[in-house]
């Protein structure tokens, strides 16, 4: 299960009504119908984090095993999408 | 001549065999991929003769040979026997893999030699060329393309297809859209056109851009750079696993897109190939963990921590020391992904103990850790019912954070299921009900709990005001309308009939469906005793309830339950006991029998009169799974005699199918399975091995069950063979192993089943004195008990010697077998 409080966009100490603030804004840029998986994802993420009781549980009983896309999620939050340079299109088209 | 030289032998240093058997030796040579050696023999035979045949299998020869050492990456070796093939067999050396061979050695002197030299060519074959080596056009040197005829589509459109190439990666789309519009469609570069267009959609509409790049082929000359766009457009971070299986530029290209910066290119390489082994993204966050925030580095190692526990040690080094209650709560979820209950029970114990305060935070964790706890005390399997140990927890855990709605339900329902302790479930109601007055879930527990208990008024007040709360809640309107029936039984029983027909007519407001309208009317019947008048609607009611023989069984069922006499409202219904009933009505019956809430005493009495119906009905021809239905409802309310029939009857017509062996099996022999005779149990194991072939994994573990020497046919301490004065008592499947034995009886019953099989065992003498003896929790006690039983030297002292306190008599002895009765005419063996 990839970080709820990442994935929300809320911090650790959040309370219970900027939690479902934040869940209802997901869930507008992301309704089930244009991304069905990405939308299971979030109602999961606010489930087990809705509320005070839920986060302890979490903190406490969670054992997803964090995947290596989560820690790429983690690491590219600061890369800027980028443009390949003319160098590197002529070496991917065979260029010695 | 040695034996070597003379296998390895060349055509020149043995004897040449003839021609027909040198076609035959090369022949097969070819067949079998043996390239090397069918060229040297298609050679021979082309001194002898120029056949067509042997040229063009000599050419096959080669083009097998060179694609075998281009496939070893041994391209000039590969470029050079091509070459030879075209010389000897006289073949095109632009056919087949030639060019690509060319193009991958770099060697575009050669290439655009070849496509030059008009004769080699078709047009056809040129206008394929041009396209797979438009890429190569692309980043040639000027010099090279000069070999090429001026009117070559590769040198016309080659300036625009660089200009828009530049554009784009200079970010001016514009002119990169302006060239790309001077590409013509059917030029060996349009690809390029198509997949700049996706490359410049990626930043503003990854959707299209996905488009874009499903309508390239796969096995264009572009395809470099269309593999790296259809990464790109991968939803989330699905690019990372797909990354791993690029070629380096491809990777480098991908990661120009993502914006990866250069410092962290290697680290992002390697961890897409990491595949999600905990361990090795563990050891790798360790190694890179400067590159995250330390913070998140630390809560991804804590998250890794309990599936690779053996980095504890380290993890202090790496990061920062862990709180005690930190270490526990790791090693706890670890004992629990081991699927080791009692260590992770005494690990979060130890977490409880390091945590515990009087602050309400710390309150609720260990609420949350009591609750989490008695959840692994469902040994059962069925939802919600636990074991008196994991009750215990829970009543802790409300103790600690009584605000916890969901533990209430759950301890509610867990005392509803275990049911030895009604006061203390009447309290837990009481409470629940005080904290949460206007909750429905638990208010429908409060009625069920009242219904349960022969409450009925009180689960109808309760039920009101849920319905207060949810006024639509058609399970509330059932659970009142069937407790105002339950009323009117207990009034027809004190015979009461005022009381009952206002508890009916109450039920009327509530009871809608048919079945239940037939229910209600049949009672009115019988409040209104003695009324012949009433016949009508008795008829009515009965078939309301479903007619034929499911409205019988009803009538029977409701004359049982309110202690009416069954013969008198027969009579006056109509019903024909002499009647087979029909498939649809044994099934419908068997649907009754398993919804039915009665006890299985009310059922036997209403079962009784319609035996020699059901009798007659197992000549019928039921489907299969039919069949299963009933034989295993009648098999649940403890009907052996009819049980038995259906199972048989259906043997006669599928024979020896596991699942009626079993039926049967159960049927004759209940609790007595030690009588069941060598042939029965031959035939069990027989129907066992058939379900597990079958993988019918319910059926053999029930027929495993039935054989005897599984669960308690084990030895008891001091009762194994050889021990002076306990004799050990020999059994058919052999003993199982006392410690495996148990571990099942514990992992299905608990540890309450296994205490009271100990007791049944050892005696109450023994079992209580080994109580005080060993004391500690139920849980505690069971396991010592299973250790000394596991090695009974522990009781019996280490020397083996038996204990000298009096042993109970063994319980599971054996009956002892009756005397084979000799067949009719078979001789006695004394006989002679």
């Amino acid at each position: 299960m990839i970080d709820p409080y990442r994935l929300l966009g809320v911090t650790r100490p959040a309370d219970d009504e900027s939690i479902r603030d934040a869940y209802l804004a997901a869930v507008r840029a992301c309704p089930p119908e244009r991304d069905a998986q990405r939308f299971e994802q979030i109602r999961a993420a606010y489930e087990a984090i809705a509320t005070q009781r839920d986060r302890a549980s979490y903190a406490l009983f969670d054992t997803s095993v964090p995947t290596a896309e989560d820690v790429v999620t983690l690491l590219s939050e600061r890369w800027q999408p980028g443009r390949p340079g003319l160098q590197r299109l002529q070496k991917i088209l065979g260029a010695k | 001549m040695s034996r070597k030289r003379r296998h390895r032998g060349t055509p020149g240093s043995s004897p040449l065999p003839n021609a027909d058997a040198l076609q035959i030796l090369a022949e097969e040579a070819l067949h079998a991929a043996r390239y090397k050696e069918a060229i040297e023999h298609y050679k021979e035979l082309l001194k002898v003769e120029r056949n067509p045949a042997w040229v063009a299998n000599l050419a096959q020869a080669y083009a097998g040979r060179a694609t075998q050492l281009a496939e070893k990456d041994m391209l000039k070796e590969a470029l050079a026997l091509w070459r030879t093939r075209s010389q000897i067999c006289g073949t095109s050396l632009g056919q087949g893999p030639y060019l690509g061979w060319l193009v991958q050695s770099g060697d575009w002197e050669q290439v655009m030699g070849l496509l030059s030299s008009a004769e080699s060519l078709s047009a056809e074959l040129r206008a394929h060329t041009e396209i797979q080596l438009a890429r190569v056009a692309l980043v040639a040197p000027d010099a090279v393309l000069q070999k090429l005829p001026p009117d070559s589509p590769l040198v016309q459109h080659r300036a625009v297809a660089l200009g828009a190439l530049a554009a784009y990666a200079a970010g001016d789309h514009a002119a990169m859209n302006a060239h790309l519009s001077n590409i013509p469609f059917r030029s060996p570069y349009r690809d390029l056109r198509a997949i700049l267009k996706a490359f410049a959609l990626l930043h503003t509409d990854i959707a299209q851009a996905a488009a874009a790049i499903d309508r390239i082929p796969r096995d264009g000359p572009f395809e470099p750079m269309a593999a790296a766009l259809r990464v790109c457009v991968l939803p989330g971070v699905q690019w990372l696993a797909a990354l791993g299986k690029l070629d380096k530029e491809t990777r480098a290209l991908v990661l120009d897109i993502k914006g990866c910066p250069p410092k962290q290119r290697l680290v992002v390489s390697e961890l897409s190939m990491l595949r999600d082994q905990p361990v090795a993204l563990y050891d790798w966050l360790v190694r890179h963990r400067q590159q995250f925030q330390l913070s998140d580095a630390t809560q991804l190692c804590l998250r890794l921590l309990p599936h690779v526990p053996d980095r504890l040690k380290t993890f202090r080094a790496n990061f920062a020391p862990l709180a005690a209650a930190e270490h526990a709560r790791i090693l706890a979820l670890s004992a629990e992904l081991k699927g080791n209950p009692d260590q992770a029970e005494e690990n979060w114990q130890d977490f409880i103990n390091s945590t515990i305060s009087e602050e309400p935070r710390q309150r609720v964790q260990s609420a949350l850790v009591l609750n989490h706890v008695a959840d692994s005390h469902n040994h059962s399997g069925k939802p919600g019912e636990l074991c008196k140990h994991g009750i215990d927890l829970l009543a802790q855990s409300l103790d600690l954070d009584g605000q916890d709605r969901g533990t209430h339900l759950k301890l509610i329902r867990a005392l509803r299921m275990d049911g030895t302790a009604p006061k203390e479930l009447r309290n837990r109601i009481e409470k629940a009900v005080a904290q949460f007055p206007n909750d429905p879930e638990v208010l429908m527990e409060a009625v069920q709990s009242a219904s349960d208990s022969g409450a009925h008024k009180k689960a109808v007040g309760l039920a009101k005001r849920i319905l207060e709360i949810d006024p639509i809640n058609s399970k509330v309107r059932g659970i009142i309308g069937q407790a105002c029936l339950s009323q009117a039984r207990k009034h027809l029983i004190a015979k009461k009939s005022d009381g009952a027909q206002r508890e009916l007519e109450e039920a009327g407001r509530w009871l809608r469906t048919t079945s239940e309208r037939g229910a209600i009317k049949l009672l009115q019947v019988f409040a209104s005793e003695g009324a012949d008048k009433e016949d009508a609607l008795l008829r009515e009611a009965v078939a309301d309830l479903g007619g034929g023989l499911v409205g019988i069984f009803h009538l029977l069922l409701e004359t049982a339950r309110t202690k009416r006499n069954a013969r008198t409202f027969i009579r006056r219904a109509g019903a024909d006991f002499g009647a087979t009933p029909s498939t649809a009505e044994v099934v419908a019956l068997a649907y009754a029998l398993n919804a039915s809430s009665d006890h299985d005493k009310i059922l036997s009495g209403a079962l009784t009169p319609l035996q020699e119906m059901l009798i007659r009905a197992t000549k019928l021809e039921f489907t299969q799974p039919e069949q299963v239905l009933v034989c295993e409802a009648l098999h649940r309310r403890g009907e052996r005699l009819l049980s038995r029939r259906y199972a048989e009857a259906a043997l006669r017509r599928w024979p020896g199918r596991p699942i009626f062996v079993c039926l049967r099996a159960e049927a004759i022999y209940g609790d007595n399975r030690r009588r069941m005779p060598e042939r029965e149990i031959l035939a069990l194991e027989d129907a066992r091995d058939l379900a597990e072939s079958q993988s019918d994994k319910r059926t053999a573990s029930r027929l495993d069950a039935l054989l005897p020497g599984t669960v308690g046919d084990f030895e008891m301490p001091g009762q194994r063979t050889g021990l002076p004065g306990f004799p050990g008592f020999p059994l058919p499947g052999g003993p199982a192993t006392p410690a495996a034995a148990m571990e099942a009886l514990l992992a299905l019953g608990g540890e309450d089943a296994l205490l009271e099989m100990m007791r049944k065992q050892l005696g109450k003498r023994m079992f209580e004195d080994l109580r005080l003896e060993i004391g500690g929790s139920n849980k505690q006690f069971a396991r010592r008990l299973m250790e000394i039983f596991a090695n009974p030297d522990a009781l019996l002292g280490g020397d083996g010697v038996p204990d000298t306190r009096p042993m109970p008599p063994p319980k599971y002895v054996p009956a002892p077998r009756k005397p084979r009765r000799p067949a009719p005419g078979q001789k006695d063996f004394f006989d002679d």
